[in-house]
């Protein structure tokens, strides 16, 4: 109960605090759609810049540090050169996931994130960082669904690590594809709590789908 | 009135239009290169933009009033300017100053081998030292496909750089390990007490080591322990050799570990042809127990306990009465603890703290005779560090090693007994320098006294090196090095000085798109070594500080795991040039210990369709020399060359099973390690002699590691030796 009323309040609070900040709502909807467009490293840098001045402007808000930090991820997947550039970048995003995780530990977002940003690190050099990060990965992802068991990037990333872990277990991949198709006709059922609150991941699902097929 | 409010409202307008300032410049970097993508904005506010490809930027702003301008790019400084709006053009060059990073910035490798460092350029990681083939799960043994390092398989323990077995140390999380070998019959190899699975990095050190570390002419090992586990977790493995159960209990800031061991080496032995004739195969019982607790949100304590007990009887032919079999019966008891505590006590301030103890007692009965060595070690180290600035880091600490030794000899008609107790008591300080990212340099110092020998020694440590570009850089150690003499003449004297090593080491790494390169010359100046003058070898008098040697080499090292998919391979190479005069040497010779050329390579494949880690490893060291006491010439036989292929498989069953199969040597090359000679001469005035030979030419296990955890996604291929 006592958590219900907590929770709330701060729902509430939030509510009345964006409310509060129409010009903070404009700016992270402009910055948001600028997703659609990025193409490359380049692209990705500016948007992050862009939600690093409004994370710098607005220090209460965690949404900004999430973009910031997820920005950074794709970064580090998008680039081809060297290994220490990657991890440079997600360097950059460790440092907001940490300032997330002690800002909101509540908030299951902030969980799938670190786990997206653990498989980061784990695809600059699979051979000697998998075993420990498929662990950390796996970790960081169960916090999020203990937290939000409805999440649908949390079960997004479930099914990602268990299909690119199914070869080492003598497993077919195609055998998490039923979950990959429910999770799809499900997605919407997900209510972002507002525009500007995490809402990515159905087109990576769509097209974990069409590989099934 | 009509007029007025147009007025008013002309007005507004050009008030607001007057109000928009422009802010446009360019970012530059020190060399004046455009730097795109930079982070201009105003602080606190939405407005702001990203610099071009040209690296200029240009934006308008509504604000009016004083406000801070940043701008910001990874790796480079924050550049901040108050800017006051109103309403001009404000025209800004702005230069970003590269920010110095230690994890970007030059290290001082100089004759390290690193491993457990997630990030950078690791040479050799502990996945490595357990996958490859021919180590058979020993610490040492994986160490043995490094340069700088000479196979003894007669001993299997490290020598390296032309040092002495003896002039290496193992440290554990910080704490000196008195014992870190197993106890063997002689001419038999020996492996390292700890399971390497208890460790999560190493630091190998072939020379010019830090002002920590004292007591070690070649070498230092340091080994640290596993941080906090991740989860409830019991591990089996059932293996050719022997049996092995561990359980993990975890709590929110501590967790528990024990291991229990049993290997017997007696049905392996039963099916397997043995060179030796073992009345008694190696068994051994072994406990250990290991805990962890933070206790703050940065400082971890950590203990660890290990009890073992193992016993073997060997029956050899003894040379002087004409090949009469006599047995060789060893028990060894030897009991270890260690503790450490480090903390980060501030942004500045960093504690290490570490203890240690260790009781270790051989029996061995040989024929008539028995001997039993006693050694009881503790130590004690205290390290504490300060970061002045980014650039300017300070360490000191102080130490205390204590030993004591007993030996008592019983003959048919006579017994001895010999002991000696010494406390070396150290203190050291080492500054570490930053010029900038690209030189670096290390200077410390060290004062060692030793209570029962009574000699005070300083010894310097230098070293530096400098980053030719982000792939590639120099290093350069020079050092002198204090060990004391060997127990078994310090059991007879204490008229001794330590002995001593200068170092003068320099090497070249380069590393890109994961491949390494790594040379190194060397030069070893052995001083004060002790030599042991006739045979009288219980008068102290027999003994004095007059030896002395060199040892002087090149070390090669190359890794690739790029060009090969799912390949890694490394090749190391040594060459060695090395002579001393010591110990009951009757001239300065090359010492037994010593080849010319040492040469691995080592193959590592994943194959994924069968899920399978294959390795494939060939040793070769060239001859190296012994001594015949029929001949003239003071170690003038050479043996035979040592060569072994080795191969490693490890198949993932099922998640949290593995099955594994190792066997060394496949080939079966045959090896020999000289001769040994009985210590009298027959009628005729002869030396009888037998072939050192390995216990067998071939060695198999196999094994079936399983893992289970609540959620059952761990398994052991961290596990793998």
């Amino acid at each position: 109960m006592k958590k219900i009323i907590l929770s709330l309040a701060v729902v509430f609070v939030s509510l009345v605090s964006m409310a509060q900040k129409p010009e903070y709502m404009q700016a992270m909807g402009e910055t948001l759609g600028g997703f659609s467009t990025c193409k490359n490293v380049e692209d990705f840098q500016a948007l992050g810049n862009k939600f690093e001045m409004i994370a710098n402007a607005e220090k209460g808000e965690w949404l900004p540090l999430y973009y910031h930090a997820q920005c950074y991820i794709l970064m580090s997947f998008i680039e081809q050169g060297e290994a220490a550039k990657r991890d440079g970048y997600l360097d950059i995003a460790e440092k907001s996931i940490t300032k997330l995780v002690e800002m909101v530990p509540g908030e299951a977002e902030v969980f799938v994130l670190q786990a997206f940003y653990l498989t980061g690190r784990l695809v600059v050099n699979p051979m000697e960082r998998g075993q420990e990060y498929s662990g950390l990965i796996g970790q960081a992802n169960g916090k999020a669904m203990a937290i939000d068991p409805t999440n649908p990037r949390a079960k997004m990333m479930k099914v990602q690590m268990d299909m690119g872990s199914a070869p080492y277990m003598g497993l077919d991949p195609k055998s998490f594809c039923p979950a990959a198709k429910e999770l799809l006709a499900s997605w919407d059922n997900f209510k972002p709590k507002s525009p500007i609150h995490p809402n990515w991941g159905k087109d990576q699902v769509e097209g974990i789908v069409k590989g099934c097929e | 009135m009509k007029h007025l409010i147009i007025l008013w409202i002309f007005l507004l307008i050009a008030f607001s239009m007057f109000s928009q300032t422009v802010i446009t410049g360019k970012v530059i970097q020190e060399k004046d290169e455009p730097l795109p993508g930079a982070n201009i904005y105003l602080q606190g506010t939405y407005d702001g933009i990203s610099s071009n490809p040209k690296g200029e930027f240009k934006f308008k702003t509504n604000k009016t009033g004083s406000f801070i301008l940043l701008a910001n790019f990874i790796g480079y400084e924050q550049f901040s300017q108050k800017v006051d709006l109103k309403g001009d053009t404000i025209r800004l060059n702005i230069q970003l100053k590269e920010k110095f990073n230690q994890l970007n910035a030059v290290t001082i490798n100089v004759g390290t081998f690193e491993a457990g460092d997630k990030k950078q350029a690791v040479t050799i990681s502990p996945l490595d030292m357990m996958t490859t083939a021919g180590a058979n799960g020993d610490v040492y043994g994986a160490l043995q496909s490094l340069p700088g390092t000479t196979i003894n398989g007669e001993s299997g323990r490290l020598f390296v750089k032309g040092g002495d077995s003896e002039e290496s140390q193992t440290y554990i999380d910080g704490s000196l390990v008195s014992v870190p070998y197993n106890s063997t019959a002689p001419n038999l190899s020996a492996r390292g007490r700890f399971n390497p699975f208890m460790f999560k990095g190493t630091l190998f050190s072939t020379g010019g080591y830090s002002a920590e570390y004292g007591q070690a002419l070649s070498s230092v090992l340091l080994l640290n322990t596993n941080d906090m586990p991740e989860e409830d977790q019991l591990d089996f493995s059932i293996m050719s050799i022997g049996l092995d159960a561990s359980g993990t209990k975890k709590w929110k800031t501590g967790a528990v570990t024990g291991t229990v061991t049993y290997n017997n080496l007696g049905p392996y032995m039963s099916i397997a042809k043995q060179n030796y004739n073992w009345e008694k195969a190696p068994e051994s019982l072994s406990g250990e127990i290991s805990f962890r607790q933070k206790t703050s949100k940065t400082g971890l304590l950590k203990f660890y306990s290990n009890l073992d007990n193992r016993n073997s009887k060997l029956s050899q032919y003894d040379l002087v009465f004409g090949g009469k079999p006599i047995n060789y019966e060893l028990i060894n008891k030897n009991q270890y603890m260690n503790a450490s505590w480090n903390d980060q006590l501030s942004e500045k301030w960093g504690m290490n703290a570490a203890a240690s103890y260790t009781y270790n007692t051989d029996n061995v009965s040989y024929d008539l005779a028995k001997v039993k060595k006693h050694i009881e070690g503790a130590y004690l180290k205290n390290t504490a560090s300060v970061q002045f600035t980014d650039k300017v880091m300070l360490k000191f600490g102080g130490e205390v090693i204590s030993k004591s030794y007993t030996q008592q000899v019983q003959l048919t008609n006579e017994s001895h007994e010999n002991s000696f107790a010494n406390h070396n008591f150290s203190g050291y300080t080492e500054a570490q320098i930053y010029a900038s990212s690209k030189f670096v340099t290390r200077i410390g110092g060290r004062v060692e006294y030793s209570d029962y020998l009574n000699i005070l020694n300083a010894s310097p440590r230098l070293s530096a090196a400098y980053k030719i570009n982000s792939k590639s850089q120099f290093s350069a150690a020079y050092g002198w090095f204090y060990q004391n003499p060997v127990d078994n003449y310090l059991l007879y004297t204490n008229q001794l000085k330590p002995e001593r090593a200068d170092h003068y080491t320099f090497s070249f790494q380069s590393f890109a798109n994961s491949r390494t390169i790594r040379v190194e010359l060397y030069y070893k100046d052995y001083k004060d070594l002790v030599k042991l003058n006739g045979t009288e070898f219980y008068l102290p008098s027999s003994y004095d500080n007059s030896g002395s040697g060199y040892a002087k080499g090149l070390d090669f090292f190359w890794r690739d795991k790029k060009t090969i998919k799912n390949g890694d391979y490394w090749i190391s190479y040594s060459y060695l040039d090395t002579k001393r005069d010591y110990r009951n040497f009757p001239e300065e010779a090359t010492p037994t210990f010593a080849s010319k050329h040492n040469f691995s390579m080592v193959y590592k494949h994943w194959l994924g369709g069968i899920r399978s880690m294959v390795s494939v490893n060939f040793r070769y060291s060239s001859p190296r020399v012994y001594n015949d006491p029929n001949s003239t010439v003071f170690n003038g036989e050479k043996m035979m060359p040592y060569r072994s292929l080795d191969l490693s498989w490890s198949f993932l069953y099922r998640q949290n099973i593995i099955l594994y199969g190792a066997v060394t040597n496949v080939a079966g090359f045959k090896n020999e390690y000289g001769r040994s000679y009985s210590i009298t001469p027959d009628d005729s005035g002869y030396y009888q002699s037998a072939a050192i030979q390995p216990s067998s030419n071939r060695f198999f296990v196999l094994g079936c590691f399983i893992t289970l955890t609540r959620k059952g996604n761990a398994n052991q291929l961290d596990k793998i030796e």
